[in-house]
């Protein structure tokens, strides 16, 4: 028994290891300099390539504020957005149809789509532009926002929004004073996600960017194809570490505040009625 | 009658969603047809038939259909073989933090990663010439930028690998796999065959619509085939953007007509299996949910 213990013991260490190693591996990397093969690790050890981030040079530290910019920017806008006319589109009659169409969007290739609107945005100037990457971003953030929220809408939400107006509420009031409360949850996990996918996007931004718009992605290309796997590992160190970090707060707090979506069973009905009085 | 914040709320998908689509597949079609753009002569199919005639363009098919189900077969058989064997790994404890970690990875720097990794001049090369398996930089494998994408198939396993463990364990947990189970044993199955015959058949044919989706996606990646991909077998994207941002002008109506060709099998291929398995918002919802939970 001590033995399958053990073996699962070490076999959960073995997992948390190879799961890690990656980011140790891109640490080793962005604190190196001079990797000459066959050495394992670089000759150079120095944290110079961090204090670096900031300088003029590397412009780093720009890109990195600019992708935090776009990320956050379109994550607040396609989330509210998306919350709103989710809600137009899961009470309306032809609501399968629509959703069927906000799939498309969300399983097209990002970078194709790019390809085949890059004459639109640039007949409109706003290729090369962070306005034009923003918006281009926002036409694959939306409809997944979209698709994530049409379920939020269902029939007891009606109810309760019925309710708010029998008892004298108007539409703010119950935005206000209900949907977003009992939304929250919803609302926290949708902007993780979209801030995320806005992220991690480098195609459509490099084609809709024309390359002038330097997020972090492109960043880390660029050094790539300069050779710089140093300040590249740096880059990708500063690319993993938001998506890290909300991952941690996600399990900390998202979920502990409760979430209190939708639910046939009534399980977060006593919830509803706390926030209703 | 519909109420202004209906008409508004459908305007606004309509301008963020059907309405961009339409104008880019639209674009796209009349410029591959010679109906738009600087060197359009008039209609024509001449794109139509150097693409469709082309064996670069059935070789990248052949190649990101091949890529995205190598990768995604391997990771769903390992998860879900995984979580039929051992359903609670990652339920609790330091586990069930550390499998969503790899998700924080985006597609660029696991493109990075695996190039440093598995190059000739890699840490693996490195661990095998210090080893003695290997005499020089030479003789270890070309498994990044070679004819069979080693590399982009293991960088598009990795990704794909903790999403599917994390999503047959939390339908294990939530979609009443126990009970299956339990019902299995009651009718005299053994635990192999609970498993094999009723747990994992249960829960890929629940997770179908997923694995589609996925392999799409996979099929329509860029950044991964970019760095670890080969000039001469190229992914679909690839191919495309290169046709799209090559120097000779002849290759713009080419990218756009892979573009439309594209668009159609992946506008057929997701209206084909999504309504087929029941793939509904509410899933999405839930899956998002149970995802990021934990």
């Amino acid at each position: 028994m001590n033995v399958k213990k053990f073996g699962n013991k070490l076999a959960s260490l073995g997992i948390i290891l190879a799961v890690l190693f990656p980011f140790g591996f891109l640490l080793m990397l962005s604190m190196g300099r001079r990797w000459v093969f066959p050495s394992l690790l670089p000759e150079v050890w120095t944290p110079d390539n961090w204090l670096a981030i900031w300088g003029m040079q590397s412009g780093l530290g720009a890109s990195l504020a600019l992708s935090l910019a776009l990320s956050l920017g379109i994550a607040s806008m396609a989330t509210a957005g998306s919350f709103w006319v989710s809600k137009q589109v899961a009470y309306h009659r032809h609501r399968r149809r629509w959703l069927a169409m906000a799939y498309l969007p969300y399983v097209f290739a990002p970078v194709i789509l790019a390809a085949c609107l890059q004459y639109f945005f640039i007949r409109t100037g706003l290729s090369g532009k962070f306005w034009g990457v923003a918006i281009a971003q926002l036409f694959i953030t939306f409809p997944y926002g979209l698709i994530f929220f049409t379920s939020f809408w269902t029939e007891r939400m009606l109810s309760m929004e019925h309710l708010i107006a029998t008892l004298g509420g108007n539409t703010w009031q119950a935005y206000a004073r209900v949907l977003l409360p009992v939304a929250r949850g919803a609302l926290l996990t949708c902007f993780f996600q979209l801030f995320l996918i806005s992220w991690f996007e480098y195609g459509l931004t490099t084609l809709i960017g024309v390359g002038k718009v330097q997020t972090l992605t492109l960043k880390v290309f660029q050094y790539i194809n300069e050779a710089n796997i140093f300040f590249a590992a740096l880059a990708s160190c500063l690319l993993a570490l938001p998506p890290v970090v909300l991952l941690w707060l996600n399990k900390r707090y998202v979920f502990s505040i409760g979430f209190s979506g939708p639910s046939r069973s009534g399980k977060s009905g006593s919830k509803d009625q706390e926030i209703l009085k | 009658m519909q109420k202004t914040s209906t008409y508004i709320g459908l305007g606004l998908f309509l301008a963020l969603t059907a309405i961009p689509l339409l104008l880019g597949i639209g674009y796209a079609l009349l410029f591959s047809l010679g109906l738009t753009g600087i060197l359009s002569e008039g209609f024509t199919l001449e794109h139509w038939r150097a693409v469709l005639r082309s064996a670069a363009f059935w070789e990248s098919i052949v190649f990101s259909a091949y890529v995205a189900l190598v990768s995604i077969g391997m990771a769903v058989s390992l998860a879900l073989f995984v979580v039929v064997r051992r359903p609670h790994t990652f339920e609790k404890g330091p586990l069930s933090f550390f499998i969503y970690l790899p998700l924080a990875l985006p597609a660029i720097v696991m493109a990075f990663f695996i190039f440093q990794m598995m190059s000739k001049a890699g840490f693996l090369s490195r661990l095998a010439f210090q080893l003695g398996l290997t005499r020089s930089l030479g003789h270890f494998p070309d498994w990044v930028n070679g004819q069979y994408g080693i590399g982009i198939i293991t960088a598009h396993f990795l990704m794909a690998l903790p999403f599917f463990l994390i999503l047959y364990t939390q339908m294990y947990r939530h979609e009443g796999m126990r009970a299956l189970m339990q019902q299995a044993y009651t009718l005299g199955a053994t635990r192999r065959q609970a498993a094999w015959r009723v747990a994992a058949p249960a829960l890929f044919r629940r997770s179908f619509a997923t694995v589609v989706l996925y392999l799409l996606f996979v099929m329509g990646s860029y950044e991964i085939p970019l760095l670890l991909g080969s000039q001469s077998r190229q992914m679909v994207s690839v191919l495309t953007i290169q046709k799209l941002q090559r120097f000779n002008l002849d290759d713009i109506p080419q990218a756009y007509t892979i573009s439309v060709l594209y668009s159609m099998a992946v506008i057929v291929l997701a209206l084909s299996s999504l309504p087929a398995y029941k793939w509904s918002g509410r899933k999405l919802f839930n899956r998002s949910r149970t995802v990021l939970k934990e």
